[in-house]
């Protein structure tokens, strides 16, 4: 309980008046939609997968439990750990580079004096519009192994030797991150976009005048301004790509789950479900996932909170 | 003017600048515009090395053999009506919730606040089947609101929402309304919301860009081909062994349309409410 | 004020998008015909392209009170809907299709799918050919999960103009008994490498399904006991006959589906894909310059397998599963395969079908005219008993990769050692 002193110096009245309860209930009420639809949806989900990550089951019979085995069974798998690398690797060649030029890229859209802004704002967007069904048959097509495609083509007349996208370990990755990347830039842009509305212009003003090139207002003015939003695409980019599954099941369509050059945690534990009926194993790497997901948010919004204070004019 | 940085007009670092777009621009148009050349050409065109980049002539016929294959049309209008309600429902949780976390002093918000990131945690895959089983055991199968109810769950949008109020909308204009005599609701209506109208288009633009493209979950809980949504009907043309490549593309391509006109439409509304948005 | 207008046209048009969407739902079974009977609607979840959807509306033609919704998938997606369905027991269809190779999956589930010797399957038993008629059966022949729809009896594609460069008999029953046995192939294949430098198959795959498709007990045998580690097993020589073929430069790099492989068959970059009878409906999609350029024979006894084909069963949880019966009993009567045969190539299981005169004097334009149906029908009554385990499919892919792995330079023993590692880990769980 606060003493009247500290209530008289805070200027405003703490505990029981009734218009901080009428602010506490709305409080509440304002934000019970999202828990209370959670609560229908999402719990029963959640508490399922963690009591499943204890028993064996194949999905129509019984339920058996047996207590950590599962854990040990995929932490004893050089599968999984292949895929955690598969996965983490993914991260930093398709998503970091989406953040970095989406970032750029916001900046670039926002100038005053830039031409085509619709245009260029519409286009970029295009991608995450662009069907999966469509997106998967053209990334296929064009990173196929033979050396007639596309991009095997291209590398040609620089000199070099065919690489097969879909078979090999860094041709599988770097035609995948490439997908990634084409797919979600647009999206952070737009987000990127939206923060940058409420720095105020009076700052870039100030800068241009005194002498500020575009790197250095990006620098000093932008990033610090914007590093909130920054924080929010790094968390949601960091979950997303460590559930990455979509773009490398798509590219590879056929042999997604029977190779291991880029098969993703959440591929690895889909095929436990719906390939190899072994549900409890699934959810059991669900739960180490979501610890590595905690970790490596946690990891990544220290990183960035940091990036943010060396460069901050006070 | 915004954002206005003053360098030479048509210096090195414009043209670069330029380029740089450019470039970004055929990059991420380009698989579309393959799409849409597909949409006109014969299904063989799929398998020519190198890609087909120049439009045939099939057009209506391609796309007549979807009209044909799949109740298009139908499958467009179920998409429209989840993904405008989900749109909608989203816009509201999150703007209340973002509102009440930025300005509301409630005990335990902080708390709540990271419950939140706890919700995206379980894999989609691995959720399925105890969230189809609620979805059955409801008897809401084949309703497109068993469709929607999985997206009504947002967290980016709260998050979004909230920072956004916590930097555009001064603590002292609230303190000035409730001084005034405000409820909180009123003061959520008539000044916040008004101020976050820009983030409104972003979330908006993005939650319905993305149910628009989920296909997972609708697939799993749309069975009745009436109620399906665009992306399990398109779904329902690739049958692998035998699929006419440009009929297959014609109805992505033209499923695409009407989503980029709602991109147009809340590009309008993004602009507009900037140069509102930015008087303070 | 303009924001006030703004809510409440939202909150509005949201109370009507509920009340649109929830009214979206499909009512059930309602109402009744002219003549009283009950209307009875029935679902039907397929895959593929295999035109039960006019035999469908046939059916309701004949029968007023039924009404059939058909909801056609992708067979991955397919299967795994259905296993979601079964798994919570709510949502299933009254009547699946089951393709052969998933089947093993759901054999552990019988208990979800209405015995179809319950439903008088024994009746009609004769009419089909045994081995596909017996896949379908669990429990020492007792449980009948599912009704034969097509199968998929391999034969010898091979392109007319490399065959005639290297110097071999381009007409079909000459070829047919030119390569009679494995070495045949094998001297075959070497010759048109010499002449005409072409390989004699696309893949490695083709080349390891050549043996493996015909083996009886192939990953597992009957008591669901793997294979793979007995010396000597059908497997392992499958493996080693691909990746001998290879080493003497015989087996081409086209992946499976691809483009690529597309464009081989089009331009007759190979000289023979071991295909299936269904295999044709693919090459007309995707190959059709390759249109009269490919004849079809008979495969040595060894190479003589099925690839494919799928059943149609019906789960538990249907309400009407003896109408769901009838009508399935009668989409895959003889007379209906023959349909289905003439309209999308499904080839029957049914033998009465072969000696239909419309099935006997079909002629295939995409070879040239020749009556093809005639060398599958030879080869599906060569075709013994196959047991295929229930996860069969894992093991395939795991054997493929390491082959895909030889093919591009790994060591194959080692490559076999992993995938049998591998293989083990996942039989574990």
């Amino acid at each position: 309980m606060v003493s009247l002193d500290d209530k008289q110096q805070k200027g405003r009245r703490k505990g029981f008046s009734s218009q901080d309860i009428k602010e506490m209930l709305s409080g509440y009420l304002y934000i019970s939609p999202f828990f209370i639809i959670f609560a229908i949806i999402g719990l029963y989900p959640a508490i399922f997968s963690l009591i499943l990550a204890f028993q064996k089951w194949n999905g129509m019979g019984e339920m058996e439990f047996v207590g950590l085995d599962n854990f040990q069974v995929i932490l004893s798998d050089p599968l999984f750990w292949k895929s955690v690398y598969n996965t983490v690797i993914l991260g930093l060649m398709g998503t970091a580079p989406q953040l970095i030029i989406g970032l750029i890229l916001a900046f670039l859209l926002n100038l005053s004096y830039l031409r085509f802004k619709a245009f260029f704002r519409v286009t970029i967007f295009m991608p995450y519009i662009t069907s999966m069904v469509a997106v998967a048959l053209v990334f296929s097509v064009f990173f196929s192994n033979n050396e007639t495609a596309l991009v095997n083509y291209i590398i040609g007349l620089f000199g070099f030797d065919p690489v097969s996208w879909k078979t090999s370990e860094w041709g599988a990755k770097i035609a995948i991150s490439t997908m990634v990347f084409w797919r979600w830039l647009g999206y952070n842009t737009i987000i990127y976009l939206a923060g940058m509305q409420s720095i105020p212009n009076d700052l870039y003003e100030a800068a241009k005048i005194d002498g500020a090139s575009i790197f250095q207002q990006l620098r000093y003015i932008t990033i610090p301004l914007l590093k909130p939003f920054i924080l929010l695409t790094v968390f949601f980019s960091t979950v997303g790509a460590m559930q990455l599954f979509t773009e490398p099941t798509v590219f590879l369509g056929n042999t997604a789950f029977s190779r291991d050059e880029a098969m993703t945690v959440v591929m690895y534990l889909y095929r436990d479900a719906f390939k190899l009926s072994s549900f409890g194993t699934a959810s059991a790497a669900a739960i180490v996932l979501l610890l590595f997901i905690v970790v490596a948010s946690a990891f990544n919004m220290v990183l960035t909170k940091r990036l943010g204070r060396d460069r901050r004019e006070t | 003017m915004k954002g206005d940085v003053g360098t030479k007009k048509w210096g090195i670092g414009r043209i670069g600048m330029y380029l740089f777009l450019t470039v970004i621009t055929l990059f991420s148009l380009f698989p579309f515009y393959w799409m849409f050349v597909m949409s006109t050409r014969h299904s063989s065109a799929y398998n020519s090395i190198p890609p087909a980049m120049v439009p045939g002539d099939q057009l209506k016929e391609n796309f007549q053999k979807v009209l044909d294959m799949i109740p298009f049309f139908q499958s467009m209008f179920n998409t429209l009506i989840v993904c405008l309600t989900v749109t909608i429902v989203v816009l509201l949780i999150s703007s209340l919730a973002g509102f009440a976390f930025s300005k509301l002093k409630f005990p335990g918000k902080n708390i709540l606040f990271f419950a939140i990131l706890f919700t995206i945690i379980i894999p989609p895959q691995l959720g399925l089947i105890p969230q189809y089983l609620l979805v059955a055991k409801a008897g809401l199968l084949d309703n497109l609101f068993a469709a929607m109810v999985l997206f009504f769950l947002n967290p980016l949008g709260i998050f979004l929402m909230r920072q956004y109020v916590s930097e555009s909308v001064p603590d002292e204009l609230i303190e000035a309304a409730r001084l005034d005599g405000c409820s909180i609701f009123r003061i959520y209506r008539s000044i916040v919301l008004p101020i976050i109208l820009p983030a409104f288009a972003t979330l908006g633009i993005i939650v319905f860009t993305s149910v628009w493209g989920e296909f997972l979950w609708q697939f799993t809980v749309l069975r009745d081909p009436e109620s399906y949504t665009i992306q399990v009907a398109l779904a329902s043309l690739n049958t692998q062994f035998k699929v006419d490549f440009g009929m297959l593309l014609s109805g992505v391509f033209w499923a695409t349309i009407p989503l980029l006109i709602v991109f147009l439409l809340f590009n309008k509304l993004f602009i507009s409410s900037i140069a509102e948005g930015s008087v303070k | 004020m303009k924001f006030k207008k703004l809510l409440i046209a939202s909150l509005s048009i949201l109370v009507l998008l509920f009340v649109a969407a929830c009214s979206d739902s499909s009512s059930g079974d309602s109402g009744k015909t002219a003549d009283g009977k009950e209307k009875i609607t029935l679902n039907f979840w397929m895959f593929g392209a295999t035109g039960y959807e006019e035999l469908a509306k046939e059916y309701e033609k004949q029968n007023e009170n039924i009404e059939i919704k058909i909801k056609t998938s992708e067979t991955a997606d397919h299967h795994n809907n259905l296993f979601t369905a079964l798994s919570a027991g709510s949502g299933a269809p009254d009547i699946a299709a089951l393709e052969l190779d998933q089947l093993d999956r759901f054999r552990d589930a019988q208990d979800r799918f209405v015995n179809l010797y319950d439903m008088g399957a024994d009746d009609i038993k004769g009419e089909y050919l045994d081995w596909k008629w017996e896949i379908a059966e669990t429990n020492n022949g007792e449980f009948l999960m599912g009704l034969p729809t097509d199968i998929g009896p391999k034969g010898l594609y091979y392109r007319l103009d490399v065959f005639e460069e290297a110097g071999l008999p381009t007409d079909p029953e000459e070829v047919s008994a030119l390569i009679a046995t494995p070495e045949d192939f094998k001297e075959a294949a070497i010759k048109i490498k010499d002449k005409t430098g072409k390989p004699m198959v696309a893949s490695m795959e083709m080349m390891y399904r050549a043996q493996l498709d015909a083996l009886e007990e192939s990953y597992f045998d009957a008591e669901g006991n793997l294979l793979l580690e007995e010396s000597g097993n059908g497997v392992k020589e499958a493996y080693d006959l691909a990746i001998d073929m290879n080493e003497l430069g015989l087996v081409g790099n086209y992946a499976m589906w691809s483009a690529e492989w597309a464009n081989g068959v089009d331009d007759g970059d190979f000289a023979v894909e071991l295909g299936a009878a269904w295999f044709k409906g693919w090459m007309e999609s995707n190959a059709p310059e390759a249109t009269g350029e490919f004849n079809i024979a008979t495969l040595p006894t060894e190479y003589s397998g099925n690839w494919g084909g799928s059943y149609i069963s019906i789960p538990k949880e249907t309400e009407h599963a003896e109408e769901a019966y009838e009508f399935v009993k009668w989409l895959v009567s003889p007379e209906n395969q023959l349909n289905s045969f003439k309209s999308n190539g499904l080839f029957p299981s049914a033998p009465a079908v072969y000696e239909m005169p419309e099935f006997t004097e079909a002629s295939d334009e995409y070879f040239g005219g020749q009556s093809t149906q005639t060398v599958f029908a030879q080869s599906a009554q060569k075709i013994g008993k196959v047991y295929k385990g229930k996860d069969y499919t894992s093991v395939h892919d795991e054997i493929l990769a390491a082959l895909v792995n030889s093919q591009a330079g790994a060591d194959p023993e080692k490559e076999w050692t992993e995938a049998i590692k591998r293989i083990n880990t996942k039989l574990d769980r």
